[in-house]
């Protein structure tokens, strides 16, 4: 019956991303609420930067911002607190007993949930440039691609990291989530270039990979910015972002496994109700 | 395979403390308290304890989810706080009153979908699926929403959930907990079944109905406040107080039932009122019959009509009473 | 009356608990200042980064002060709708809640003026540090109370009743039906001047702004609060042609209608999801 460890654990993923799938074709209100509430948020910044006369590129900043918050809420939202409530549902318990890696679980989420977050963020782009006529060059496509898929890797890495608190909270989760969506968004710099918070914010802030990821992808797309608005130079954004990379999923491996142990020792890991 | 001639379930003095995380949350509570227990492969094997009792505390150590504050665990031969991933692979657990499972999908797909983290191809899983869902007479539910599932539907549910991975050791904490007669029957003739056929196989029950677990289990440990009172087979358990005389005694309500406990012979008794039908049950374990007239004498004082008198058979419940000194509440 | 009040009490005193006890005073303190402050931050930096360090312009102290009022309205219309879905999915206590004998929407009501009380907090909270650190133009002496006090209120209750409608549609949705609320509050963000004046709006945009309430008490509390400021931006605002008594007015109007409209909405949402057994639904994935 059970095969190799890899195996196991690739149909563990494939087994919780099932119902973060199905559950996106079974309720499909979420389309119109995915494509049009980020807009909302971005075309208000999106004005205000137009009443205030700045440069064109902000306004793609914004939008860029905008596109790049679905995978930062689907970090909070949909994978590091859904521990929480897989607890108080009570399949936590089942996950933690399967001869699996708790990583598997959490990447099948991640993967279930990627097309709801891509859908997100490219229609928020999209929409984004043909409602305020932003014009992005893009000369390199294939650093685009590396950037995109180290930052996310990163990201993911980190959301994982974050789901091994959750392991231990009780409502904290719900409003630790919370806590993190709009400081997270003034401090990586989602709607304005990272570099006006000064060096050292800028520096301590690049901790998160969308800071950095960011920054990278408007250096891509406005290259003529580079100079004024970029943060530090694109060559040394992806070599923190690919160091970001090992520390995280490391990190993340050995949160996880200190945390359960601490749920274990403390009795709070089937703890329902804290 | 388990490793060769150990037991399935194995602890040696198992302790579990709870501190609180503040002094003004309360006190410690130990809620198991040097648990020996053995459990060898095939059986089926009770827990019997009231609310409270350490039943489940045990099930969660056994299962993994919970370390022991002191001493050892071994399922299949493997320590539970360090070997736990090959006790992941051998084991599975159905609680009673489980609501897991995600809404939205169906009973089929929530089923499929546990069955992965165990490594089962899709299409032996599917297979089954499909053949307990029919066994448990679940066939015509399997395409429906498990949000549109009744408890005694949904408990169903859960209990194949645990044995479609067929595990060599099958954690049941209370698993017919509120389900009508029937369900429970479905759920209990099926257990005995899978057990009856692979010999290999071992089953853990908890449950606090003394009947469930008499019918069932071939072995019952009687556990109160953390710890292990009286381990033996429900016959050998039934013996220890068989030197003493059980009685029943049905009377109109009794207020007043003090007297009863001070009659020499007595050694222990539990009442329950039922004031809609004016009725008070009484049931005595006696230490010398010749005390049944004591007893009887005090009723008839306290006013009080007998309406039925009867020595009866010691159950587990007696057991219980004669070890705990009370019943299950 | 008495039902209702001590329903209203136990709901309030229900959505404290929820919303403070979750962890030490301590940490919730921070939590109570770094969210709301946060939020604005944003703004502030990307108001700095295009002008340079110039905070002590009327737009600025209009567009801060706007960002604190939203607050209230994104935590009522959000934390209302929130109550009902966390109940329903989370706690699973919704329906032990509904089946009481109590009005559910006193209950609902109680839950939203809790969400206020904190929510003023952070208000009161941001708007200080506005005034200290970032020169917003607030001056005490200067500020019409009368006219803040019941611009305030107005808004307030008006919010509060929409909080009713939205939770009466929660009923219906799954877990992505908190989209609505936040797509309604995101509305209002855009579209009734709360960051910037709503006449750099298209003409169309600019219609659908005099409709919404949220829009003409955005308009009064700053006529209340900063008078100087509305007064130098004059037509930019694109109200200017209401009085203030006005504005009353048409707060007062919509707290009415809405308060006819919300309680319709939510009657028929209670029968549907009454009819469609969703009231104790799940739909976790």
């Amino acid at each position: 019956m059970t095969e190799t460890w890899l195996l196991r654990n690739l149909r563990a993923v494939k087994g919780r991303a099932y119902p973060r799938v199905i559950g996106s074709s079974r309720e499909p209100s979420w389309v119109i609420f995915d494509v049009l509430l980020p807009l909302l948020t971005v075309a208000a910044y999106a004005y205000i930067y137009k009443f205030m006369k700045a440069p064109e590129e902000f306004v793609g900043f914004v939008i860029l911002g905008g596109a790049m918050t679905a995978f930062w809420l689907n970090i909070l939202w949909s994978m590091a607190s859904q521990l929480y409530w897989e607890k108080e549902i009570g399949n936590l318990s089942l996950y933690l007993m399967a001869p699996i890696s708790r990583m598997s679980i959490l990447a099948g989420m991640a993967v279930g949930g990627l097309f709801e977050t891509t859908l997100r963020a490219v229609s928020t782009l999209v929409i984004g440039i043909a409602v305020f006529g932003i014009a992005l060059s893009l000369s390199n496509p294939v650093m685009l691609i590396i950037v995109f898929i180290v930052t996310m890797v990163a990201l993911y890495g980190m959301g994982m990291m974050f789901a091994s608190l959750y392991l231990l909270f009780g409502r904290e989760a719900y409003h630790m989530s919370s806590l993190m969506t709009e400081p997270i968004y003034l401090a990586s710099g989602f709607y304005f270039p990272v570099k006006a918070l000064g060096f050292w914010a800028a520096a301590g802030a690049s901790i998160i990979p969308i800071t950095l990821g960011l920054d990278a992808l408007r250096q891509l797309f406005y290259p003529s910015t580079r100079s004024e608005y970029g943060f530090l130079p694109m060559g040394t954004e992806l070599l923190v972002l690919s160091i970001l990379c090992v520390l995280f999923i490391l990190l993340s491996k050995l949160s996880l496994d200190y945390m359960e142990k601490l749920g274990k020792t403390s009795g709070r890991l089937t703890l329902r109700w804290q | 395979m388990s490793r060769p001639m150990q037991p399935a379930v194995k602890t040696e003095s198992l302790t579990r403390v709870f501190n609180p995380k503040k002094k003004r949350e309360g006190k410690s509570v130990t809620a198991l308290d040097s648990v020996d227990l053995r459990i060898e492969r095939g059986e089926l094997f009770g827990l019997l304890g009231p609310n409270g009792a350490g039943k489940t505390t045990l099930l969660k150590i056994l299962s993994t989810l919970l370390l022991p504050t002191s001493g050892k665990a071994y399922v299949a031969g493997f320590d539970v706080a360090k070997d736990f991933q090959e006790v992941r692979k051998r084991i599975n657990m159905v609680s009673g009153g489980e609501i897991s499972g995600y809404g939205l999908l169906t009973v089929r797909e929530n089923l499929w979908m546990f069955t992965q983290f165990y490594g089962m191809k899709s299409a032996v899983a599917l297979k089954q699926i499909d053949e307990l869902l029919d066994l448990f007479g679940m066939a015509d539910k399997k395409n429906e929403k498990v949000r549109t599932l009744s408890t005694g539907q949904r408990q169903k549910m859960n209990v194949i959930r645990g044995f479609v991975t067929d595990p060599d050791i099958l954690f049941l904490d209370e698993p017919t907990l509120g389900l009508d007669v029937n369900a429970s029957r479905v759920i209990r003739d099926y257990i005995v079944e899978w057990v009856k056929t692979r010999p290999e196989k071992t089953v853990l029950l908890t449950t606090h109905y003394m009947a469930e677990a008499d019918q069932l289990c071939g072995r019952v440990a009687i556990i109160d406040d953390g710890r292990i009172l009286a381990c033996d087979t429900p016959e050998n358990l039934k013996k220890l107080v068989k030197t003493s005389t059980m009685l029943k005694i049905d009377v109109t309500l009794l207020d007043d039932k003090s007297p009863l406990n001070t009659i020499p012979g007595v050694e222990k008794f539990t009442y329950t009122d039922d004031p809609a039908s004016n009725l008070t049950s009484l049931k005595f374990v006696l230490q010398d019959e010749s005390a049944v007239s004591d007893i009887v004498s005090e009723i008839v004082h306290s006013g009080a009509k007998i309406l039925g008198l009867r020595k009866t058979e010691p159950t587990l419940e007696d057991v219980f009473i004669k070890m705990v000194g009370k019943g299950f509440e | 009356m008495n039902s209702d009040l001590r329903t209203f009490k136990n709901a309030a005193w229900l959505g404290w608990q929820m919303e403070a006890n979750w962890t030490d005073p301590f940490l919730f303190a921070t939590y109570s200042v770094v969210k709301p402050l946060a939020g604005t931050l944003i703004l502030v930096f990307m108001y700095l980064v295009i002008t340079h360090g110039e905070t002590e312009t009327a737009f600025f102290s209009y567009m801060y002060v706007g960002n604190a009022l939203y607050m209230f309205v994104a935590d009522v219309l959000f934390g209302v709708t929130w109550v009902i879905h966390d109940d329903r999915e989370h706690y699973m206590t919704l329906k032990q809640v509904y089946i009481a004998p109590i009005r559910f929407s006193t209950y609902i009501f109680g839950r939203a003026a809790i969400k206020i009380a904190i929510t003023s907090f952070g208000v009161l909270l941001t708007l200080i540090f506005g005034v200290l650190v970032l020169h917003v133009d607030i001056n005490l002496g200067a500020v019409n109370w009368p006219l803040l006090v019941v611009a305030l209120g107005l808004g307030l209750s008006t919010l509060a009743i929409m909080g009713l409608a939205l939770g009466g549609v929660t009923f219906l949705t799954a877990k992505h039906g908190m989209g609505i609320n936040e797509g309604i509050a995101g509305v209002f963000y855009v579209l009734s001047g709360v960051i910037f004046p709503i006449t750099i709006l298209p003409g169309w945009a600019q219609s659908i702004s005099k409709f919404l309430p949220v829009t003409y008490w955005m308009e009064g509390v700053r006529r209340g609060l900063e008078p100087g400021v509305m007064a130098q931006l004059g037509p930019a605002t694109g109200l200017q042609g209401f009085s203030d008594l006005q504005l009353m007015l048409i707060l007062v109007l919509a707290a009415i209608s809405f308060l006819f409209i919300s309680l319709r909405i939510f009657k028929y949402a209670d029968k549907i999801a009454r009819r469609k057994g969703k009231i104790d639904w799940t739909s976790a994935y």
